[in-house]
């Protein structure tokens, strides 16, 4: 099929709520990188307060924030409360919908999450995992390998959490750290993959640097349209220049 | 006056004056072994010395310009730190080779910068009698975590600040919500009306009322969070500030008029920077002025005749090219610089972007993400990149839309001012701190410029 006549929707959660960190940088790659290919893609915003339908949404996005925007969030969200927010986006999930989410947001699909005063709040449930606050922030550049995407590729991110995140038995971690802390800076799995769903720490401007991590949450959204669907390659030099030039100085 | 703080005294100086021996700007060493050997002694230095403190996010260094230079233009006996070192130890620094060797002050007041972070210890150890905050906004989140993080800082600091009058921005939700925590007297200032004709959309880095979780009105933005917020639930709104910018009478490349309001009543005021975020540093200014003592008289006047310091707008000659230097720091800074470049007429303007990944810049880069780059490369289809994260800022003006065949990355300063030396245009050279301080220092030993710590 020619990439001309294919379109997208990329629903980007919470813009309002959770957008530290550069976090716009991914929604900006997606839509680049769709465009540099013809093919049409449009941003919908889906911010609190704001009833959206999620069924015309091919590829979700959703970011990092702050604790007390998360509290605002989680009554939006309806966790628990059918029909909620809360339980389209696991529905979505579950029918393969594409998920990129970080840092807070990836926090937000798991389990729950156990605050420094042991304070416990029930979190979406749609991923195998739950996060507990710890005494320090897991702070730095991080390099992983990705093993749950095709080629296992080396991602380049910088990550900057309080929570550690445990995987439930059976989970798959996205990657492997090779430098830096990952999920919760010691067993040393770094985010989770599940169905379409790839959720990490690498904060902020994740894709630009890491294109191969765009292109796989793109195609997976044109092949819920249109099946069989694979995209052209791009001029990537500048993009590879930027992730060796870190590669290259995290790892040496 | 103990023995402990002589030693201190001695080690300082020493240091300092090492440093400079050796050709070396340094100001955060002497300080800090000083503070080793006395915990105390800022403290004991500050005794008998009069200071306004200035912090925030953006606007700290440039306020506490004008108001050092309006101090000495009243030919008050005043210091400030110049070097911009922010940290406890550089302001000990500079109030050590202030005073004398047993710990008495040469001058009668200072104006001091001080960091957010640092500003708990500073202000334990100053007491100081003004404490003027700028904003908040996201700044080096690897550093101080969240952006409500910092505002504790701030607030750590004005517990310290027992008998400060607070100046706080009205326009900023955080800011103006120290008011209603503190005991001490507050002075609101802020801008009335709205700044650019044309601007980027910024993202808020406060959506919602910091009191209650709703999300606020705004009758007006001047740009990012800051402008006339309310919030619908719990009536939380902007306070009326005492000292307001009310109107952008005239508006130049390098200077603007405005009228401005100091407990109602309207004054007309030529200030020397543009129609731009700077007009929140002059309300913060005369604010600070008026709380430390000094008429309003005396305060718009210093707005008139100020000078811009390190890469702040600052022009460089290099070999018959105009080269001005712009300091970003975060998002805000960045984009009220991008708004800046919009509203300018000369279209030929090159553009050097030079972006380093130093503890003191922040470690991650990742906020040129939320900074307006796109309506830059709207205009522009060429730029040059340069620093430690060279590549990283390049890639940001791809995907902000700059044709990858106008993007350019020249590692090497030398080189880089060689090229801008042989450019027909003006040059405007945006760069994050340590990447200014590294571009500037090769700048001066090529083109023969005086060193920064001189000011």
């Amino acid at each position: 099929m020619a990439d001309e006549s294919m379109h997208i929707t990329i629903g980007h959660l919470y813009p309002d709520l959770l957008n530290l960190y550069g976090d716009r940088g991914n929604t900006i790659a997606l839509t680049r990188r769709c465009e540099w290919r013809g093919i049409d893609a449009r941003v919908v915003d889906l911010g609190a307060g704001q009833d959206t339908d999620f069924e015309d949404i091919d590829l979700f996005f959703i970011g990092g924030g702050q604790d007390f925007d998360q509290r605002t969030l989680l009554a939006d969200l309806g966790v628990g409360v059918a029909g909620s927010k809360a339980t389209r986006l696991q529905q979505a999930i579950e029918r393969d919908v594409p998920v990129l989410a970080i840092c807070g947001g990836y926090q937000i699909l798991g389990e729950y999450y156990v605050d420094h005063e042991g304070h416990e709040s029930a979190y979406i449930g749609a991923l195998p995992m739950y996060t507990e606050a710890g005494d320090t922030r897991l702070i730095g550049n991080i390099v992983f390998r990705a093993d749950a995407i095709e080629g296992a590729p080396s991602i380049v991110g910088f990550e900057n959490h309080a929570g550690r995140t445990h995987l439930r038995e059976g989970a798959q971690a996205l990657g492997t750290v090779v430098k830096g802390y990952g999920n919760n800076g010691e067993d040393g799995t770094e985010g989770l993959r599940y169905r379409n769903v790839i959720a990490t720490y690498s904060h902020g401007p994740l894709l630009p640097k890491n294109p191969c991590v765009a292109d796989a949450l793109i195609e997976l959204a044109l092949q819920r349209r249109y099946p069989g669907t694979k995209l052209q390659p791009l001029d990537d030099a500048l993009e590879e220049a930027a992730h060796d030039t870190m590669e290259r100085r995290l790892i040496s | 006056m103990g023995v402990r703080t002589v030693c201190a005294a001695l080690v300082c100086k020493a240091t300092y004056h090492a440093l400079r021996l050796l050709g070396r700007g340094g100001t955060s060493l002497p300080g800090k072994l000083a503070l080793k050997i006395d915990p105390e002694y800022l403290h004991q230095l500050s005794r008998g010395v009069r200071t306004i403190v200035i912090t925030g996010t953006n606007g700290k260094t440039t306020s506490t310009h004008i108001v050092a230079q309006a101090l000495e233009n009243m030919g008050e006996q005043a210091f400030y730190n110049r070097s911009g070192a922010n940290l406890i130890q550089g302001i000990t620094t500079e109030f050590a080779i202030r005073s004398s060797i047993t710990g008495k002050p040469r001058y009668k007041l200072a104006a001091i910068e001080c960091d957010e972070g640092a500003l708990c210890r500073v202000c334990k150890q100053l007491d100081p009698d003004v404490l003027v905050v700028t904003n908040v906004f996201r700044d080096q989140l690897d550093r101080y975590g969240e952006v409500t993080h910092t505002l504790e800082n701030i607030m750590a600091g004005v517990t310290n600040s027992p008998h400060a009058t607070l100046c706080l921005n009205a326009d900023d939700s955080m800011v103006a919500s120290i008011a209603g925590k503190a005991d001490n007297d507050v002075m609101f200032y802020g801008v009335s009306c709205e700044i650019y004709p044309e601007r980027v959309a910024d993202l808020s880095d406060a959506t919602h009322c910091i009191l209650c979780g709703t999300e606020y009105a705004y009758g007006y933005v001047t740009f990012a969070h800051l402008g006339g917020f309310r919030c619908p639930a719990c009536g939380y709104a902007r306070p009326a500030p005492f000292v307001a910018v009310e109107r952008i009478v005239e508006r130049h490349s390098d200077s603007c008029v405005l009228e401005m309001s100091v407990d109602g009543v309207s004054s007309i005021v030529p200030v020397d920077v543009p129609a731009s975020y700077d007009i929140y540093n002059c309300a913060c200014v005369v604010a600070g002025l008026l709380a430390f003592g000094f008429t309003k008289e005396r305060a718009f006047e210093a707005l008139g005749k100020f000078k811009h310091g390190f890469g702040r707008s600052e022009v460089l000659d290099v070999n018959g090219t105009k080269v001005r230097l712009m300091l970003m720091k975060n998002p805000a800074g960045c984009n009220q610089i991008i708004n800046l470049l919009l509203n300018e007429t000369d279209e030929d303007m090159g553009l050097v972007c030079i972006l380093n990944d130093q503890e003191c810049d922040g470690t991650d880069v990742s906020w040129i993400y939320d900074a307006g780059w796109e309506a830059i490369c709207a205009h522009k289809d060429a730029a040059i990149c340069s620093g430690e994260r060279a590549e990283d800022m390049a890639l940001r003006l791809k995907y902000a839309g700059m044709p990858d065949s106008g993007i350019r990355i020249v590692h090497d300063y030398g080189k880089l001012i060689e090229e801008l030396g042989r450019m027909d245009h003006a040059v405007t050279v945006v760069a994050n701190y340590s990447a200014m301080l590294g571009f500037r220092a090769k700048a001066a030993s090529v083109l023969g410029l005086a060193g920064f710590w001189e000011g």
